[in-house]
């Protein structure tokens, strides 16, 4: 973002919100400015009580002290300042100092600095040895709607729409679309992403503007979501997770959230009104697949622990300690083990698929006019009810994308397998009762497992060919022994206790949390219909 | 034909709903199109305001104009009513796909299943054109009781509010009533399945089972239908309304409706190739049978009475076989 833009951004993002509370609070039965401040008074209060998120808490409470003295003797116009210097205040933490000069230091350096840590050499000595080091660019696999997606970026503004299932995603998707040439994308990272100093460091220059998830301020989010639709306007490309928060279950995500992805429409009817010349948004759903995920013990324990009630924000996790991160970069170096960014089809912020001039297609290919979509009476109108079910159908797109783009590695299949094995000794059992009952001497004859494994990748060949799922090249030669081989290897090489292990002609269940958690991204294709005895043909 | 004349609303499809329809807007004042399918069709029509195949006997309002040209009909209007058998709906949407564009309103009153893919109507609209502003109307619509002026009313669902104005606003009337949902999916699942409890109800009334079998049809019928809408992601609670409860009352009970005199001649020992051709329109409710059949089967729904009739009509049994399966089921909790 340059710099010019951010100022103007940030005086946009403020008029906007301001001028709309106070239409509101001129409307007969609006509300009124002093209810407005107090709201995010009592928000704000809340939030320092437990000294959540806030970096600097004297100052706020200071400043908060302040606004609340003033509030009760306020007339008209002092309300609007007050009002004001929240909102000024909300947006100097959100805006995210962005450099072109350290974006193209920090995207550069970061393959490095991955691959420093990983090798435990100090940056010196990194220096020094940078040539003969294996490089996380390797690492990285970019597939999908590539061209397309290059070739869309100079016909408007890109919206990057991955799945979440790790903190890692961001700095991989920022990454990614360097390497690709696209210009740096702008997006919002929790606040306490940035307390891993070494990434915290590349989310900022990487363009990443602060989310505070603990403001529970309604004020607050509104502000987040004009100012993600703002930078839009701007022609930013962005990257937002449809997903909100990192998926636990390690299930592809389908409920997802229709706050950020709205903007793309709103964005788009004020570039039009505005007269923009490139007034198109594109959305581009994207699956980042791993065959391991470093936070997974933590997501997955978190994910049964609370069924339902997951905490939004964990601090405690893997990301935040150095080693687990040089486990899981070990274990992603050594083992040649690859992640998978897959890009899929291309859309307009109407779910309509575009082609390579950005023109919009309906369903059986035929050109159409998005702009018409937002027009009553000849005029661009905005209509929240008629704009959230363009959205609904966006969403469904999205999450259409994720799963034909997720990427199958070894491990999903693996953990699969054992998991439709396991159950079906008791197929009567809930899931929490069977996770209770699995312990480290619970095994399964490797000949089944094959076998399982076997009919497994026969489906899921089918599936790949009719273009619903992609598999890691693993699988895609078919040798069920080579996939058997591979999951084991990458099981036993990051995560404390291997998810699945060999013992003799045996396979153990090291760990049935991480067995569903990664058998889980295989959910959504059908494939547990072959987990009954018959289709096994036992 | 200039700005100022073109009708803000068209039907497509001239069959005796679809004419009904265009006769109601026309009432209310508003310049109508309605396309059929046929050129002579539309020469009656636009000569002799009558349609006397369909709708017999009733003389048409000077305010709609028939065209058997879909792009002619569909070009620019913004709100189109699809009132085509669901038989031919696919094919009516693809071609009305090329005129379409994103601004237009489109909201059908079409009940059944697609066969062979069990697509709603709504998802074929979807599937084949760009109109994503959609809406669909169903209720208990008996079409020449309406075209004679008598009092009724009808749902119409859509997520978007513009949709069901517009609606309201040619379709309103002192004879006729309109209630508004946003439950698609619901609306069209309860229109489409009521036709297979009708047949049940035919079938009934020829063998002369009485008043209280009748009504334990209706109420069981509906318990029915209701399993099977919320197993496909419809709001319960829509099936108690006008177009749930309403429309299964007036289908069951109307003798004059399609499926009704399906489940009579069937109920008579008429076979069903004869019944179809006799009938010389579509009754839904045999497709939708099969449908359901498929649907209940793969997820193993409770549906005695559907299946009932999937044997009936597609399986040859006699209907009072059928009726003695019903009537020895084990007692079961009334309410789910």
């Amino acid at each position: 973002m340059r710099k010019e833009h951010e100022d103007a951004i940030r005086s946009e993002v403020i008029s906007r919100v301001f001028d709309r509370r106070l239409a509101e609070a001129r409307r007969p039965e609006g509300r009124p400015l002093n209810e407005l401040i107090n709201e995010t008074l009592y928000h704000e209060r809340e939030r320092l009580r437990q000294n959540g998120g806030s970096l600097d808490p004297e100052v706020e409470k200071a400043f908060y002290g302040r606004i609340r003295r003033a509030l009760p003797k306020a007339n008209s116009a002092r309300e609007k300042e007050l009002l004001r210097s929240i909102l000024e205040r909300y947006v100097d933490e959100i805006t995210g100092h962005f450099s072109p000069v350290v974006y193209g230091v920090a995207t550069r350096a970061l393959p490095f600095a991955l691959t420093g840590m990983l090798s435990g050499l100090s940056p010196l000595k990194m220096a020094t040895k940078l040539g003969k080091l294996p490089s996380i660019e390797d690492r990285i696999v970019v597939q999908g709607e590539v061209d397309l997606v290059r070739k869309l970026d100079s016909q408007g503004t890109v919206v990057f729409a991955p799945t979440h299932s790790s903190n890692l995603d961001s700095v991989i998707m920022g990454y990614t679309i360097y390497r690709l040439g696209l210009p740096p994308v702008t997006y919002g990272a929790g606040l306490n992403l940035f307390s891993n100093s070494v990434i915290g460091f590349f989310m900022r220059n990487l363009g990443a503007y602060t989310v505070d998830r603990r403001k529970t301020d309604p004020l607050y989010r509104e502000l987040l979501k004009e100012y993600a639709g703002i930078t839009l306007e701007f022609g930013n490309n962005n990257l937002f997770f449809p997903g909100g928060t990192r998926c636990r279950s390690n299930l592809i995500e389908t409920k997802l959230k229709k706050g950020l992805l709205g903007t793309t429409v709103s964005a788009y009817l004020h570039n039009l009104r505005n007269g923009k010349s490139r007034p198109r948004i594109f959305v581009v759903p994207c699956t980042i697949s791993y065959p391991l995920v470093l936070e997974a013990s933590t997501l997955i324990n978190d994910h049964f622990q609370r069924a339902g009630r997951s905490r939004y924000i964990i601090e405690d996790d893997e990301f935040s300690q150095l080693r687990r991160w040089f486990d899981f970069l070990k274990g992603l170096m050594g083992l040649e083990q690859r992640i998978c960014v897959s890009f899929g089809e291309p859309m307009d912020p109407f779910g309509n698929r575009v082609d390579e001039r950005g023109d919009s297609l309906d369903p059986k290919g035929r050109l159409l006019d998005p702009s018409r979509y937002l027009m009553v009476d000849g005029e661009y109108e905005l209509d929240p009810v008629r704009d959230a079910e363009y959205t609904r159908d966006l969403a469904n797109r999205v999450a259409d994308g994720f799963l034909c783009n997720n990427v199958i590695f070894s491990t999903h299949l693996l953990a699969l397998a054992m998991l439709h094995l396991l159950r079906a000794r008791a197929p009567e059992v809930d899931l929490y009762r069977f996770l209770r009952t699995v312990g480290p001497e619970t095994s399964v004859a490797q000949r089944e497992v094959e076998e399982h494994l076997g009919c497994l990748l026969k489906r899921l060949q089918e599936l790949a060919g009719e273009g619903r799922v992609r598999l890691d090249e693993v699988l895609a030669t078919g040798d069920v022994r080579n996939v058997l081989r591979d999951g084991l290897r990458s099981f036993g090489t990051y995560h404390t206790a291997a998810v699945v292990r060999r013992q003799g002609i045996r396979l153990h269940a090291g760990d049935a949390n991480l067995i569903v958690y990664y058998a889980n991204r295989l959910h959504g294709y059908g494939l547990d219909a072959l987990a009954t005895p018959a289709h096994r043909g036992s | 034909m200039s700005a100022r004349t073109r009708p803000k609303v068209a039907v497509l499809g001239a069959g005796n709903w679809g004419t009904t329809i265009a006769q109601m807007i026309a009432r209310n004042g508003h310049p109508v199109t309605l396309w059929c399918r046929r050129a002579n069709q539309a020469r009656e029509i636009n000569s002799h305001h009558t349609n006397k195949k369909y709708l017999p006997g009733i003389k048409l309002s000077k305010k709609i104009r028939a065209t058997h040209k879909l792009r002619e009909a569909v070009a620019e209007v913004p709100l189109l009513l699809f009132i085509v058998p669901t038989k031919s709906f696919r094919q009516v949407c693809a071609a009305a796909g090329d005129v379409l564009t994103p601004e237009q309103f489109v909201v059908h009153g079409s009940k059944g299943f697609e066969v062979g893919t069990r697509y709603r109507m709504s998802e074929i609209l979807r599937q084949e054109t760009c109109v994503k502003q959609l809406g669909v109307l169903s209720g208990p619509n008996i079409a020449p009781e309406i075209a004679q002026g008598k009092p009724a009313g009808t749902v119409i669902a859509s997520p978007f509010p513009r949709v069901i104005e517009a609606t309201i606003e040619v379709l309103s009337s002192d004879r006729f009533n309109l209630y508004t949902g946003d439950d698609v999916a619901g609306v069209e699942i309860a229109g489409a399945l009521k036709n297979v409890v009708a047949i049940a109800s035919g079938v009934a009334g020829e063998l002369e089972l009485g008043e209280n079998a009748r009504s334990l049809l209706i109420t069981r019928g509906m318990s029915e239908i209701r399993r099977i809408g919320a197993t496909l992601g419809a709001n319960p609670a829509t099936f108690a309304g006008v177009a749930g409860l309403g429309d299964l009352i007036v289908t069951c009970a109307s003798p004059v409706s399609r499926n009704n005199r399906v489940g009579r001649a069937l109920a008579r020992g008429e076979k069903l190739p004869e019944i179809v051709k006799a009938l010389g329109m579509v009754a839904e409710g045999v497709n939708t049978a099969r449908v359901a059949h498929e649907m209940i089967a793969e997820r193993s729904i409770d549906a005695p009475i559907f299946e009932a009739v999937y044997r009936v009509v597609h399986e040859g049994e006699s209907p009072i076989s059928a009726l003695q399966t019903l009537m020895s089921l084990e007692p079961k909790p009334d309410v789910d």
